[in-house]
């Protein structure tokens, strides 16, 4: 009987435990401002200190856990992911997500002294929370970043108003169209690309 | 020679003159807004042969040409020749800020102008930034996307303009009226000198200068997209859209301000 008793008492502590981190936890990890920051500070520490291969799949773990990575790519490849077989699905988020973390090893070469500077935080109406922020280079003007963050995760980058996600959207779809109409040319060539 | 010149340049007065009329009578007839996601391209074939005739130019010399200037010229004499290249456009932009409603803007850029070309030695030196007057760059795109009732991303139709690349409809037709108004491009006329040289001087360090700043990001542009032609469009289109939507929340900003101070007046 007492034996039940502890029983209980420790699944009543599980279930307060999970109803908290479900309740507290995201709201408390979810400022968006601190997320956006976060993350650049983990890239500015890989591209200082990591390079090549290294450095790739270091970058492809702060997207990961950053990034809504398959909100994303699913915005990216627009109405033909409903044509798409769960298969091709699979591979096109596997290639997309190795595609952006080779970019962005690639973009940013040597650090060069840049740092971050984070404005003002904007709530939409559609949900998403835009973050200001300003890339400040050792010569030349900043560039201007915007970040759409959802719930704690970032969804899209703005560089000069130029957005990541509907700039690849309008790329795949083009793509797409040339092709057949169908996503698996797609695929194979972002694999490829991937693999080279 | 000059004769040659002269007339080709008559001739793409004419053609551009051509474009933007279609331009606006085509643009007006732009429907629904675009968005960044699929851009307006009915000349889609003849833009992209375009490109790849713009792309082959830029391959073989403008891109070597502007990777030269900016590793070998000293960084300094690249800021001078900028900061003359801004000069000369000066007026240009104080014309537009005129007709974006904000006087006030184009008399700083003007004193901006009157600075720079003397104690700035022809512009040379941008002193009017040390002085506090900072630098805008205004064209007459922006100007019609300021004041069209369409989303900032519905510029009219898209267009691969031969040489100078990337622009639409709104963009095309601001582009020739910024060449009509260019008050350097009507003095050398009048002066009779050899204006076809210094023009042709000027756009063409214009071109370099601009496309050795624009090397990073189209390189990578290019890199990483399927379709090289398609990702420059829709980025091309929401830089274009971000500028104009910038200008128009300031214009509201101010408007909202001038209206509460109305009130108050009234008060």
């Amino acid at each position: 009987m007492p034996k039940l008793a502890s029983r209980r008492v420790v699944l009543q502590f599980v279930a307060t435990a999970a109803v908290f981190t479900a309740v507290v936890g995201p709201a408390v990890a979810a400022d968006p401002a601190q997320i956006v920051q976060r993350t650049a500070q983990q890239v500015i520490e890989i591209v200082k200190t990591k390079t090549g291969a290294d450095r790739q799949a270091a970058i492809l773990g702060v997207l990961q856990a950053n990034f809504d990575m398959p909100a994303m790519a699913r915005v990216a490849l627009g109405t033909h992911w409903n044509t798409a077989t769960e298969q091709e699905r699979a591979r096109f988020l596997k290639a997309v997500a190795t595609a952006e973390a080779k970019a962005y090893s690639e973009r940013f070469g040597q650090y060069g002294g840049q740092t971050l500077t984070i404005g003002k935080v904007t709530p939409r109406t559609n949900g998403a929370i835009i973050v200001d922020s300003r890339l400040n280079q050792t010569s030349g003007q900043p560039i201007k970043l915007e970040w759409e963050v959802r719930g704690d995760r970032i969804t899209d980058v703005k560089v000069e108003g130029v957005s990541m996600v509907m700039t690849r959207r309008s790329d795949f779809n083009s793509y797409i169209q040339n092709h057949g109409g169908k996503v698996e040319p797609l695929v194979s060539e972002l694999e490829a690309r991937a693999a080279r | 020679m000059i004769g040659v010149t002269r007339a080709f340049a008559a001739s793409i007065r004419r053609s551009m003159v051509a474009v933007a009329l279609a331009g606006t009578v085509l643009g007006g007839c732009a429907s629904g807004d675009t968005g960044a996601a699929e851009v307006w391209d009915p000349l889609e074939t003849p833009n992209r042969f375009i490109f790849s005739i713009n792309r082959a130019v830029d391959v073989m010399a403008l891109r070597p040409l502007a990777v030269m200037y900016r590793d070998l010229v000293p960084e300094r004499a690249q800021t001078g020749v900028r900061n003359v290249l801004d000069n000369l456009g000066e007026p240009v932009t104080a014309i537009n800020e005129v007709f974006q409603g904000d006087p006030n803007r184009a008399a700083t850029t003007m004193a901006r102008f009157l600075v720079n070309s003397t104690i700035g030695v022809a512009g040379i030196f941008d002193v009017a930034s040390s002085f506090g007057l900072e630098r805008t760059k205004e064209d007459f795109g922006k100007t019609i996307g300021l004041w069209a009732g369409v989303e900032p991303e519905n510029g009219g139709f898209y267009l691969m303009l031969p040489a100078y690349g990337p622009s639409n409809a709104r963009d095309g037709t601001g582009l020739m009226m910024d060449y009509l108004v260019d008050p350097f491009r009507i003095l050398t006329f009048n002066l009779a000198v050899d204006w076809d040289v210094w023009q042709i001087g000027r756009y063409g360090m214009n071109a370099v200068d601009y496309r050795s700043r624009t090397i990073f990001a189209l390189d990578d542009l290019e890199k990483n997209s399927v379709d090289y032609y398609a990702a420059l469009r829709s980025a091309y289109t929401q830089n274009r859209a971000d500028q104009i939507r910038e200008k128009r929340e300031k214009t509201n900003a101010r408007s909202e301000l001038e209206r509460r101070d109305n009130l108050a007046l009234v008060r």
